[in-house]
C-alpha cells in the first residue's frame, strides 16, 4: 500500500493533487479493512489515513444547525446530548447499529462515502434533510445528501474532496411524527434487507407533509419524491392503498440476491409504509 | 452429580491456552490451498502471476504424493487433492507454502487456472429430486407386515427439505505439519476430533516415505460439532506434503471464507414420507420414509450419516408397518460430513413435521396426537429392538406440563384472534442412540490406558479430545469421583498419537457413554483390584508396587447384535431422549419470526457434571433452532454464502430464554448427550409457526422470504 | 513507519507497516496469543481489544490506529481487578466451552463493567451483542457477567 498521513487538510489535498490514480481515506476502517481482505482494493492501493484530523471531528453546534465532522462515530452519535435533545431520530434508531464493537470506530462519513445501498444511516439523514459539506484545496461546497448519489456507488465527489462535515438542521425533526425500521437476518450484525425512514407531519388528520426514504431498495438510498407528492396535502383516509403502492413501485428497484428475495422486499416496504400512513 | 470447575476456563480467558495458530515453531513457514473456482472440469492450464520468485514457494501437487492419494474414509473416493477432474468448486488443486503469509495469499489468490467446462449438479433439489442422481447403494429397513392398506385409512404424502449447515467453530481449521527427516517422522499438531482418523491420512498419502506419523492435539480446540472430523485429514496430508518437500514446519490456517467454502457441512436431505392413519383410532399404520442426501462430490463418511438418519428416521412412534429407504446423492459440491446429529436432526425435521401434518389434518392437538402414538415398552424399533423404556413419553409428558402447553395453546389461540402480530406454541421430540451405530463399538475396539504414579497421580490416556464440551474434565471427574480420589490428582492427557492409545473418534455421542463409562468401570476394577478404600494412602504405602499402568479395551455388550446389511437387530444399546415446546411470536408486517421461550426436557442418564451438562444443551438447542430459522448456504441462482456477514448465526439479541431439565438422572449410565440437544428443537419452530399463522413449510430453514411465499400462495 | 502507543499499560514503539491489522501486529509483533481471528471481518468479536478505553474489532483496525492511544488486550485485562472479577465468575458458572470466543467476550464484559456495570439483563446483551458464540448458547455467559455486576455492586 502507498500510505499517507496528513496533519491536517492542507496536507491531504497536497497529497491528492499528486495521486492520479485512485486513492483511499481511511477513517475507522471497518469497511476498508474488510475490502482489502476481499481483495477488492489492491495491494498497491494509495490510502490516505484520515481518522486523526481535526477539522474532520467532533459535534458542533451553530444557531440553526448541528454541524457532524464526517469522523463522528456512531457511537459518539448515539451518545451525544445535542443529537438526544433535537434529532432523538438518529440516537433513537442507530442503537443495533452494526455491532457495539463496530459503532465505536464505524463513522458516519464512512457509512455515506462506502456508497453501499445498504448503508444504515443514509435513509435516517435523507430524511433529515441533511447536507453534506465538501471542501477541496480551493474552498468548501455543500450538497443535498439527496442530490450526492446517483448511481450505485456513484457518488458527486470529485478528485481532490472530501466531506468534510454533515449538517442538519436543528428544526428538521421537531416536533414531526417519525418512523424507522431496519428489517434485517437477525437484530443485530446484519445488512439490512429492507429499510424505511419517514418524517411527517400530520393535521385534522391531513398528511401536511411527509419526507420517505427507501433503503436498500435502489441502487443508492433515496427519497421517494412521487410517493411523497401523492401524500403530501392528502387525508389519511383519502389515501388510496393501490395507488400508493403503483406509485412507490415506480420509485424502488428491490433486486433477488444471496439475502432475500425482491417480491418479499416489496411486500414488506409496503406493510411498513401502512404503519405509517395509519 | 457435582459440578466440578473446568480446569481450562482460566487459561482460556486470560489468552494464556494455545489454540492452534498460537503455535510456533523455528523456521515454520505457511501453506495455502490452490482451490478450483469451478463445479466440474478439467484443468487446462494453471498460470502463476508475474513478478514473483518462484523459488522461494514450495509446491505440493499430486505429482508429489509418495503414499496414495485417497483420504481415508469408510468409502475412499475423496482424493486429497485433484488427480484429472475437478469434481466440486473449491477442491484442492494444490497446496502451496512461503514463509511470508500475505505475501503467499496475494500469489495464490492470484493465480489463474483455466478449464473446460463440464455439466454440473449444483443445486440441492437439482441434486436431491432426481431419482437417478444417487451413488448406488441403498440402505434399507424393512419393517413391513403383511397388512394390507384400509381403505378407511387416511394417506398423507408429503415431502420436506432441510438445508446445509455450517458449523460455524469460532476457530477456523488449520494444521501443523513437520517432516523430522531423521527419524522420517511425520509430526502433526491440529485442531482436530480425532487424531487417529489424522493419523490415518498421514500414512495414506505418505506412504512408505516416512517410518511413522504422529499427531498430537492442540490445547485449545475452538469448536469443531464435527466439522473437525474428516477435513483436518486432508488439510493436514496435503500440509505434510508440503513439510516433506521444504523440510520446514508448514502452518496452514484457513480465512473463514475459504473454511464455509471448502470444508464439510451438514447433509441437505430431502425427505419423503408417506403415512396411513386409521382414523377412528388416529394410529398410524403405515410408514414409508424415502430419505435422501446430497452427500457432495464424494461419498466419504456419508454412508454413516444415511445409517443413522435412517435409524432415527421414524420417529418415537409405534408404527408396526414400516419402511424406510436411505440413499445419498451426488452433486458437484464440497462433501459433506458430520455435524452434531449426523443425520437424526434431518430426520426429525422429516417426521416431526409430518406428525403435525396429520394432526392438523385429523384436527387433533400435536400433543395428543404424540401421546396416542408414541411407542412405549412393548413396541419395537423398526430394526425390531425392542423399546425398553419410556422415557420419551416422560420427556414429552414432562415439557408439557412444566410450559404450560395446554393452557397457553387456548390463550395463545385468543390473542391472535385479535393481533396482528401472532403468538405460536409448537411441539417436538426426538432421541439419539448413543455410540458407534450397531457394530461400529465392536469393530473399533476402543482403548484406554490409566497410569497411576508414585505421588499417586492418575493418567488418564484417551484420544478423546475436549472441544468445548468439558471431556478432559468430565472423563477424569467420571474417573475419580468412582473411588474418591482427589481431583487435582487425576488429569486427562493431551491426546498425542504416540502416547494415548485409540479410543475412537470423538464423536457419536460416544465420548462419556463408551469412554467415560468405561473409565468409571476400569476405576472400580481397580479399586477391588488393590482393595483399597483411599487410593492416596494405598500408594503412600505401597511405593515400590507403582507406577502401575493399565489398558482396557471396551467390548459392548453381548446384547448389541447388530445386522448392518439387514439393518435387523439392536442398532444403539442406550438412547438419550428429548422433547421441546417452543415459543415464538410471528411479525406479521416482516414475516419473522421471534424465538421467545424454549422448554426442554432431557434424558440422558447420569449426569456428571450439571453445569456443563446444561451448558452442552443450551449450546445444541440454540444450534437447533437456528437450523430451523436462519441458517442456509446456498440459494439457487446465487450460489452459496461465503462468509459471517450472511451466514445468520444467532447473537445475543437474537436468542429465547432456554430452559432444560434432566429427568431420570438416577441411572447409573451416563448416555450421550454432545448431540442430542440439535436433533430436535427445528420442527417445533415449523409447528408454532403453523399455529400463528396456519401455514405448514416444508422447507427448512423457516426464512421470512418462504413464510410470505406460503401466505401468499395459501 | 514507527508506531508508539501503550499496550497493557506499558509504552512500547516498533517500527511496522502502518496498514497491518492490528490484530496482526499483537500476535505476531508482540506474541500475544490471547486475541484470536474468527473471521476477520469484524463480523464475530473473537479479536476484540480495548483502544483508546473503546471495544474494537481488532481485525478491522491497522497499526496505524494505535499510534498515541492505550491498547488494552484480554492479556492485560485479565492482570485488572474487574478483569479478575470477570474471570472469577466465568469459571465460577463453567460457562467456557471451546473458549476461543471467550477473550473477545471478556473485553466486551471489562468494557461493561468499568462504563455501566449495571446488572440488567437487557443492557448485557446489547453491550455483548458484537461477540458471537457458538457453543455455549450465550445464557452461561450472560450468567456470569450479572454475577460479576451483582458482585461488583456488593463491593466484592
Amino acid at each position: 500500500m502507498n500510505f499517507f498521513k496528513p496533519k491536517n487538510l492542507n496536507e491531504l489535498f497536497e497529497i491528492t493533487a499528486t495521486i492520479d490514480e485512485k486513492y483511499y481515506f481511511l477513517a475507522g476502517g471497518t469497511d476498508i479493512n474488510v475490502q482489502i481482505k476481499h481483495r477488492m482494493i489492491p495491494q498497491n492501493a494509495n490510502i490516505i489515513f484520515i481518522n486523526e484530523l481535526h477539522e474532520l471531528q467532533g459535534i458542533n453546534e451553530t444557531e440553526k444547525q448541528i454541524i457532524f465532522g464526517t469522523l463522528t462515530t456512531f457511537e459518539a452519535l448515539i451518545k451525544s446530548d445535542t443529537v438526544k435533545s433535537y434529532l432523538p431520530l438518529l440516537s433513537d434508531n442507530l442503537q443495533n447499529f452494526a455491532s457495539p464493537l463496530l459503532q465505536t470506530t464505524a463513522t458516519i462519513g464512512g457509512n455515506i462515502a462506502n456508497g453501499s445501498p445498504t448503508a444504515d444511516i443514509m435513509p435516517l439523514l435523507l430524511i433529515l434533510d441533511a447536507k453534506l459539506i465538501l471542501a477541496n484545496k480551493t474552498g468548501e461546497r455543500v450538497i443535498c445528501l439527496s442530490d450526492f448519489y446517483s448511481g450505485y456507488k456513484k457518488n458527486d465527489l470529485q478528485k481532490g474532496e472530501i466531506i468534510k462535515s454533515i449538517t442538519i438542521e436543528k428544526s428538521a425533526q421537531a416536533e414531526s411524527k417519525t418512523y424507522y425500521r431496519k428489517v434485517g437476518a437477525r437484530k443485530t450484525l446484519t445488512i439490512a434487507k429492507v429499510s424505511i425512514a419517514a418524517l411527517w407531519e400530520i393535521d385534522s388528520l391531513i398528511l401536511q407533509k411527509i419526507y420517505l426514504a427507501a433503503g436498500s431498495l435502489n441502487e443508492y438510498a433515496r427519497r421517494l419524491p412521487l410517493t411523497e407528492e401523492y401524500l403530501t396535502g392528502k387525508k389519511i383516509s383519502e389515501i388510496d392503498d393501490v395507488k400508493l403502492f403503483a406509485i412507490i413501485q415506480q420509485e424502488i428497484t428491490p433486486i433477488s440476491d444471496l439475502r432475500s428475495d425482491s417480491d418479499y422486499r416489496l411486500q414488506v416496504f409496503n406493510n411498513l409504509m401502512k404503519k405509517i400512513i395509519t | 452429580m457435582k459440578s466440578i470447575k473446568k480446569f481450562d476456563a482460566i487459561p482460556k480467558l486470560n489468552g494464556s491456552w494455545r489454540y492452534l495458530d498460537d503455535y510456533q515453531y523455528e523456521g515454520m513457514i505457511n501453506g495455502q490451498f490452490l482451490l478450483s473456482d469451478f463445479h466440474h472440469g478439467k484443468i487446462k492450464e494453471i498460470i502463476f502471476p508475474e513478478g514473483y520468485n518462484l523459488e522461494e514457494f514450495t509446491f505440493a501437487r499430486v505429482s508429489d504424493i509418495p503414499g496414495t492419494n485417497i483420504v481415508p474414509e469408510p468409502v475412499n473416493d475423496q482424493p486429497f487433492m485433484v488427480d484429472d477432474e475437478v469434481m466440486h468448486k473449491g477442491q484442492v488443486i494444490m497446496g502451496i507454502a512461503h514463509p511470508d503469509k500475505r505475501l503467499l495469499n496475494e500469489f495464490v489468490k492470484s493465480i489463474k487456472v483455466t478449464h473446460n467446462e463440464l455439466p454440473a449438479i449444483y443445486g440441492m433439489k437439482q441434486c436431491l429430486d432426481d431419482e437417478a442422481n444417487h451413488f448406488g447403494k441403498a440402505d434399507i429397513i424393512d419393517h413391513r407386515t403383511d397388512t394390507p392398506v384400509d381403505p378407511n385409512w387416511i394417506k398423507h404424502h408429503n415431502v420436506y427439505y432441510t438445508p446445509h449447515q455450517e458449523q460455524a467453530y469460532l476457530e477456523p481449521q488449520g494444521t501443523i505439519a513437520i517432516y523430522k527427516p531423521d527419524t522420517k517422522e511425520m509430526y502433526i499438531r491440529v485442531t482436530a476430533q480425532c487424531p487417529f482418523y489424522v493419523k490415518g491420512g498421514i500414512e495414506n498419502i505418505m506412504g512408505d516415505a516416512i517410518e511413522n506419523a504422529v499427531v498430537e492435539s492442540t490445547e485449545g480446540l475452538g469448536g469443531a460439532f464435527g466439522g473437525k472430523e474428516d477435513f483436518p485429514s486432508l488439510l493436514s496430508g496435503v500440509a505434510a506434503i508440503l513439510s516433506y518437500k521444504s523440510h520446514k514446519p508448514v502452518k496452514m490456517v484457513l480465512e473463514r471464507n475459504e473454511d464455509i467454502a471448502i470444508t464439510t457441512k451438514r447433509h441437505p436431505a430431502r425427505i419423503e414420507i408417506t403415512t396411513y392413519t386409521d382414523p377412528e383410532t388416529k394410529k398410524i399404520k403405515k410408514l414409508e420414509i424415502d430419505y435422501r442426501l446430497d452427500a457432495g462430490a464424494y461419498q466419504t463418511c456419508s454412508t454413516v450419516v444415511m445409517s443413522r438418519g435412517i435409524l432415527h428416521a421414524s420417529g418415537g412412534y409405534a408404527i408396526p408397518d414400516t419402511y424406510i429407504i436411505g440413499r445419498l446423492f451426488r452433486s458437484n459440491t464440497p462433501i459433506n460430513g458430520a455435524f452434531r446429529g449426523f443425520g437424526a436432526p434431518q430426520a426429525f425435521a422429516g417426521m416431526e413435521a409430518h406428525i403435525d401434518l396429520i394432526a392438523n389434518d385429523l384436527d387433533i392437538d400435536p400433543y395428543k396426537f404424540r401421546k396416542i402414538n408414541i411407542f412405549h415398552i412393548g413396541d419395537e424399533f423398526p430394526t425390531t429392538q425392542p423399546v425398553m423404556e419410556n422415557n420419551l413419553e416422560d420427556c414429552l409428558d414432562r415439557v408439557i406440563v412444566k410450559s404450560d402447553y395446554s393452557r397457553k395453546v387456548e390463550e395463545y389461540r385468543v390473542w391472535n384472534e385479535t393481533h396482528d402480530d401472532k403468538k405460536g406454541i409448537g411441539i417436538s421430540m426426538g432421541y439419539h442412540g448413543g455410540g458407534f451405530t450397531g457394530n461400529g463399538e465392536k469393530n473399533m475396539k476402543p482403548k484406554i490406558r490409566v497410569t497411576i504414579d508414585k505421588d499417586a497421580i492418575v493418567r488418564i490416556y484417551v484420544s478423546s479430545t475436549d472441544m468445548g464440551q468439558g471431556a478432559h474434565t468430565t472423563l477424569a471427574q467420571l474417573f475419580f469421583e468412582e473411588i474418591g480420589h482427589p481431583r487435582e490428582k487425576c488429569w486427562v492427557e493431551l491426546p498425542h498419537t504416540g502416547k494415548t492409545p485409540d479410543s475412537g473418534p470423538t464423536a457419536a455421542s460416544r465420548t462419556i457413554y463408551i469412554i467415560g463409562n468405561l473409565l468409571a468401570k476400569t476405576a472400580r476394577e481397580i479399586k477391588k483390584e488393590l482393595g483399597f478404600d483411599n487410593l492416596e494412602e494405598y500408594v503412600k504405602n505401597h511405593q515400590d508396587e507403582f507406577p502401575k499402568e493399565y489398558f482396557r479395551i471396551f467390548i459392548p455388550d453381548s446384547s448389541v447384535v447388530f445386522n448392518d446389511q439387514k439393518y435387523i437387530g439392536v442398532a444403539y444399546k442406550d438412547y438419550s431422549w428429548a422433547a421441546t415446546v417452543n415459543e415464538i411470536v410471528w411479525h406479521a408486517d416482516t414475516y419473522q419470526i421471534e424465538l421467545i421461550k424454549s422448554w426442554n426436557v432431557l434424558d440422558i442418564g447420569k449426569v456428571v457434571n450439571n453445569k456443563i451438562a446444561v451448558g452442552q444443551a443450551e449450546g445444541g438447542i440454540l444450534q437447533g433452532l437456528a437450523y430451523g430459522t436462519t441458517e442456509y448456504i446456498y440459494k439457487p441462482g446465487f450460489g452459496r454464502i461465503n462468509g459471517f456477514t450472511d451466514y445468520t448465526l444467532p447473537t445475543t439479541l437474537d436468542i429465547p430464554e432456554i430452559d432444560v431439565e434432566f429427568i431420570h438422572t438416577d441411572n447409573l449410565v451416563a448416555k450421550g448427550l454432545g448431540e442430542i440437544p440439535m436433533d430436535y428443537p427445528a420442527p417445533s419452530i415449523r409447528g408454532a409457526l403453523h399455529f400463528a399463522t396456519g401455514v405448514m413449510i416444508d422447507e427448512y430453514p423457516l426464512i421470512p422470504e418462504r413464510i410470505f411465499k406460503a401466505l401468499k400462495e395459501n | 513507519m514507527k508506531i508508539e502507543f501503550k499496550l497493557n499499560k506499558k509504552s512500547v514503539m516498533i517500527e511496522v507497516d502502518p496498514m497491518k491489522r492490528l490484530l496482526d501486529v499483537l500476535r505476531e509483533d508482540f506474541k500475544l496469543m490471547g486475541t484470536k481471528e474468527g473471521c476477520g471481518e469484524g463480523e464475530c468479536g473473537a479479536c476484540t481489544v480495548l483502544l483508546g478505553g473503546k471495544p474494537i474489532t481488532s481485525c478491522t483496525a491497522n497499526a496505524v490506529h494505535a499510534e498515541g492511544k492505550e491498547v488494552l488486550t484480554t492479556e492485560g485485562i485479565s492482570e485488572e481487578p474487574d478483569g479478575k472479577l470477570l474471570i472469577e465468575c466465568f469459571d465460577e458458572t463453567n460457562a467456557v466451552q471451546c473458549g476461543f470466543c471467550f477473550p473477545g467476550f471478556l473485553v466486551s464484559a471489562y468494557h461493561y463493567l468499568q462504563t455501566d456495570g449495571e446488572n440488567d439483563l437487557e443492557k448485557i446483551k446489547t453491550a455483548l451483542s458484537g461477540n458471537i458464540c457458538r457453543c455455549t448458547g450465550y445464557q452461561k455467559i450472560f450468567e456470569a457477567v450479572m454475577m460479576a455486576c451483582e458482585r461488583k455492586a456488593n463491593g466484592k
